[in-house]
């Protein structure tokens, strides 16, 4: 630690920071535009000038490193002088156009020059012109000549995005920001770059001239969608939330979020927001009030409970619905004495993680010092794109990354071993890492294994993991999905174990543990594959779009067409109305209080930011109304805290352990093409799937039959052709797509998107043939 | 003595005599009413009646949405929504002044960075319904359009000053 004297305070600091650093720590502010925390530093704005003892120049505080001693002044006449001096400068070419400018009120130039700049510009000749580029459907660049050329924007592609996706081309006066020539801006993080620009060059396209910065009125709340549970501040104006930025929180997101969390309030208020209660009679919807629509409801499962009995009755639940909607649910049913309850809509094997909650097995600021990752079955970047960024973080200070996976997706960081296999072998890939790590740390290999042929990848990865002193053994959405899920999870808990790794579950959605700790898991009940493939009398749906939301659509879509009374509570108007009985509006989470439980197991709750929508109403309401009318005991709720607090206080336990679960690989058949399913980042939950801006962008494109290059040619395929893809008796028309990054043997085909929500299971075989 | 002083004052009427010497007085200098509306009193060119709205001379409508002048409005009277126009520029949707709200302070004029709402020297306007005094974009751009030979000499007269 060394000695600073900062504007006359004396300010300890450690040795190798910068004087920025130490003013920060000493409460002074020194006015800059380049430096920003979290990124490296550029010292190219020049705004920090500060005068330090015994140099004969102003120096930047951001770039001069702290030393013993050192003597700083902030505020004397010369470093006054050297920032106004450099306002003047960056003032030149800046337009005058703050009261058109998005940024205008929450601008840092703006503010800054209040203070540094002149009152009139010495400057009469003409101002430079930036032209617009094309950089996608988030951000736009209209007036790019705003741009000060801080390359905060390109420093955070570089360093926290891990794709320089910006870039600044040409020199002095004819430096701009651009992209590379016609392509645009795909980061899933790229609306940061809008919070980072401290001008107005980079602003938020679906944003522009909404608001003006002080008209807003900010609301604290917590992300619907991925299971990190990003911290939002909501800026509503008018009852209408207009924009969402990130609070920080170090802990979780840092001060970073995603693109889905911030622009997915476009689906907020979506032309499809369903606001009124419907009842279907005669094949036709009628608007009803709220006491006819639940007084049917609860009449139609009341009559279905005492004719066909309560088993008949099921109940599904999106992960992204509240603690408070999932455990008023489950309630709700076991009043009705059936368990059919579940929230687990995409997977498909249940046989583990009953005993508590599988979740992250680690707090989310532990990945940051990690020192060896194995990721097992994840599309990280798309499921999770900050978790990915902090596993980026921590590859980039040493660690290794080693990924087991189905499709070799660029994770935009360097990868040390990988093992991209046929889904159907991802369960012998895991047993042979666990037997080469029995063989590296010399103990028995159990009698099951003796079979099990060592590859290189898998013993490289485990070499790889038993070097480390730190390591996390991450098993992904895709794993989790995966047919053979409890293999998966059993194996890499073992290899955990073996290698003293932190063994963790990556929660695919907000309330992935939530739902757990609700306890809207069945129990001695059907879970979500068994409530479908018994078709029930009687279906809850919560927020569940079946099609789009479960593991086998085709078989939800068969069982919702045979049920007598389907109930959707939704926010919207979907497919239900070719198959549901009543439609209920409820409210998104904006408009509800709630609690989400993310993946490290932090509860998170927020309140109702804007009133709800025409007549829809927050779920918990709904579902306590609906236990009221049906006299389920023990739902005199008042506050949605007080569900909360009940569902907390039952809540099961945080645990990753997985036992009585005997090692099995089953013997792959290489001669079937094989399904490899992905939930496209905004094609995941019902909110972004309506977000028009995100649905603009690539990521979000109509899903093509991927394969690689060669089974295409086996096939006789070109890129572009048409094909019909048969799984099992259902078949859906698909263009071809090459994608080199699959292994052999398989076909990439996305969920959540209509264009395959007639296929059969996320996983499995299927055959192609040209349409 | 000052009993007898009060008594005589009062008995000879005094106080009447000194007030209708007043009135008197008043009776026979200049008269200072002006008959409204055949006559009116002379107006500043800082005159704050009526508001309007400004147009450039190719017609082009000065105000840019930038609502600056809704947010220092002390009497909450203006309402402004604002969109994109189809050429892309920044163009208000939506601009209303109460004038049953508004106190004709003139800060909406002072914080207008295109000189786009000013205040006429109009103050003879009146409305026969409640709803008569919410001037809208359209009511506003009208007393502009009508005014504009005067607006731009009184904004002339003042530059200097500013």
């Amino acid at each position: 630690m060394i000695n600073i004297e900062i504007d006359g305070k004396l300010v300890e600091t450690e040795r190798g920071s910068t004087v920025m650093d130490a003013a920060n720590k000493a409460g002074v502010h020194i006015p800059h535009f380049c430096y920003h925390k979290k990124l490296s530093i550029a010292a190219n704005c020049r705004m920090c000038l500060v005068e330090v003892e015994k140099a004969p120049k102003p120096l930047p505080a951001c770039a001069t490193p702290a030393a013993d001693g050192m003597k700083v002044h902030t505020h004397s006449e010369m470093a006054v002088k050297a920032q106004k001096g450099v306002m003047e400068f960056l003032l030149i070419n800046h337009p005058l156009d703050c009261p058109i400018c998005d940024q205008g009120g929450e601008c840092q130039l703006q503010d800054l020059a209040v203070g540094y700049g002149g009152g009139e510009s010495r400057y009469t000749e003409e101002k430079r012109m930036v032209n617009p580029k094309e950089i996608g459907e988030l951000i736009s660049t209209i007036e790019m000549s705003r741009c000060i050329q801080c390359t905060r924007c390109v420093r955070f592609g570089q360093e926290i995005a891990g794709q320089m996706e910006l870039g600044m081309a040409n020199r002095s006066e004819h430096a701009e920001i651009m992209s590379f020539v016609n392509s645009a801006v795909d980061s899933e993080l790229s609306g940061n770059m809008i919070d980072l620009c401290p001008v107005g060059a980079l602003t938020s396209k679906p944003f522009r001239y909404t608001a003006r910065s002080w008209e807003l009125s900010r609301r604290k709340s917590v992300s619907p969608h991925d299971g990190l549970g990003s911290n939002l501040a909501l800026h509503i104006k008018d009852n209408k939330v207009c924009r969402v930025v990130p609070v920080e929180n170090e802990a979780i997101n840092e001060c970073w979020i995603s693109d889905k969390d911030r622009f997915s309030y476009e689906g907020l208020n979506s032309q499809e927001r369903l606001t009124r209660p419907m009842i279907k009679q005669d094949n036709k919807w009628l608007e009803v009030e709220w006491t006819t629509a639940l007084e049917y409801v609860a009449n139609g499962l009341r009559q279905i409970s005492n004719s066909a009995g309560a088993e008949h009755i099921a109940a599904l639940a999106t992960p992204h619905s509240t603690l408070e909607e999932l455990y008023l649910l489950q309630k709700l049913m076991r009043g009705l004495e059936s368990s059919n309850v579940d929230f687990r809509l995409r997977q498909s094997d249940f046989s583990f993680g009953t005993k508590g909650a599988p979740w992250l097995g680690m707090q989310v600021a532990e990945i940051n010092s990690r020192d060896r990752f194995l990721i097992v079955g994840s599309f990280l970047r798309k499921d999770h794109p900050l978790l990915a960024q902090r596993i980026r973080q921590a590859v980039k200070a040493g660690a290794d990354a080693n990924v087991v996976h189905a499709a070799d997706d660029d994770l935009l960081m360097p990868v040390a071993n990988k093992a991209i296999v046929s889904p159907s072998a991802m369960v012998d890939v895991l047993a042979q890492i666990l037997k080469a790590l029995i063989i590296q740390k010399e103990a028995a290999v159990p009698a099951e294994m003796e079979k099990i042929a060592v590859g290189d990848a898998a013993s490289s990865i485990a070499r790889s993991l038993a070097s480390g002193e730190r390591s996390a053994v991450l098993l992904g959405n895709f794993a989790q999905q995966h047919p053979e899920a409890s293999q998966l999870a059993s194996i890499a808990g073992q290899i955990a174990e073996l290698s003293g790794a932190k063994f963790g579950f990556l929660g695919e959605a907000a309330n992935s543990v939530g739902g757990y700790m609700a306890g809207a898991v069945p129990g001695d009940g059907m879970n979500a594959r068994e409530m479908l493939e018994n078709p029930r009398k009687a279906y809850l749906l919560l927020n569940v779009e079946p099609e789009l939301d479960m593991h086998h659509p085709e078989l939800a879509m068969a069982a919702m067409k045979q049920a007598d009374m389907v109930v959707a509570m939704s926010a919207y108007k979907h497919h239900a109305t070719e198959y549901a009985d009543v439609l209920l509006p409820i409210a998104p989470y904006t408009e509800t209080s709630g609690t989400f439980i993310n993946t490290e197991g932090s509860v998170q709750s927020f309140k109702g930011a804007v009133k709800p929508l025409g007549e829809a109403r927050p779920a918990w309401k709904v579902l306590r109304v609906l236990g009221n009318l049906l006299n389920v005991a023990g739902f005199d709720f008042e506050t949605s805290e007080a569900v909360r607090d009940e569902a907390l206080g039952e809540a099961c336990k945080l645990n990753n352990r997985i036992e009585n679960i005997a090692l099995k690989v089953s013997a792959v058949n290489a001669a079937a093409l094989q399904r490899v399913t992905d939930v496209p980042i905004y094609f995941a939950d019902a909110l972004v799937r309506r977000a028009d801006a995100l649905q603009k962008t690539g990521d979000a494109a109509t899903p093509c039959a991927r394969l690689h290059g060669d089974e295409l040619q086996k096939l006789g395929l070109q890129p572009g052709d048409t094909v019909r893809v048969a799984q099992g008796d259902a078949s859906v028309q698909l263009k071809v797509s090459r994608d080199d990054r699959l292994p052999p043997g398989v076909v990439r085909i996305a969920a959540g998107h209509p264009a395959t929500a007639a296929l059969g299971a996320m996983f499995g075989e299927l055959s192609l043939e040209r349409a | 003595m000052e009993k007898i002083k009060e008594f005589f004052k009062t008995f000879l009427l005094i106080e009447l005599l000194k007030g209708m010497a007043l009135t008197g007085r008043y009776m026979f200098a200049r008269k200072i009413t002006v008959q409204f509306p055949d006559e009116k009193t002379p107006q500043g060119y800082r005159f704050r009646g009526l508001h309007a709205q400004r147009r450039y001379p190719n017609g082009e409508e000065r105000c840019i949405g930038c609502k600056l002048c809704e947010a220092v409005c002390p009497a909450l009277a203006i309402k402004i929504e604002v969109a994109e126009r189809a050429d892309g520029t920044r163009r208000t949707t939506q601009y209303d002044i109460d004038l049953t709200k508004c106190i004709f302070c003139g800060f909406c004029e002072e914080s207008c960075p295109v000189d786009a709402i000013v205040e006429t020297r109009i103050f003879e306007y009146h409305g026969e319904k409640r709803g008569d005094l919410y001037y809208t974009k359209p009511m506003l751009l009208a007393v502009g359009d009508k005014h504009e030979a005067q607006i731009a000499k009184d904004r002339a007269s003042d530059a200097k000053y500013r």
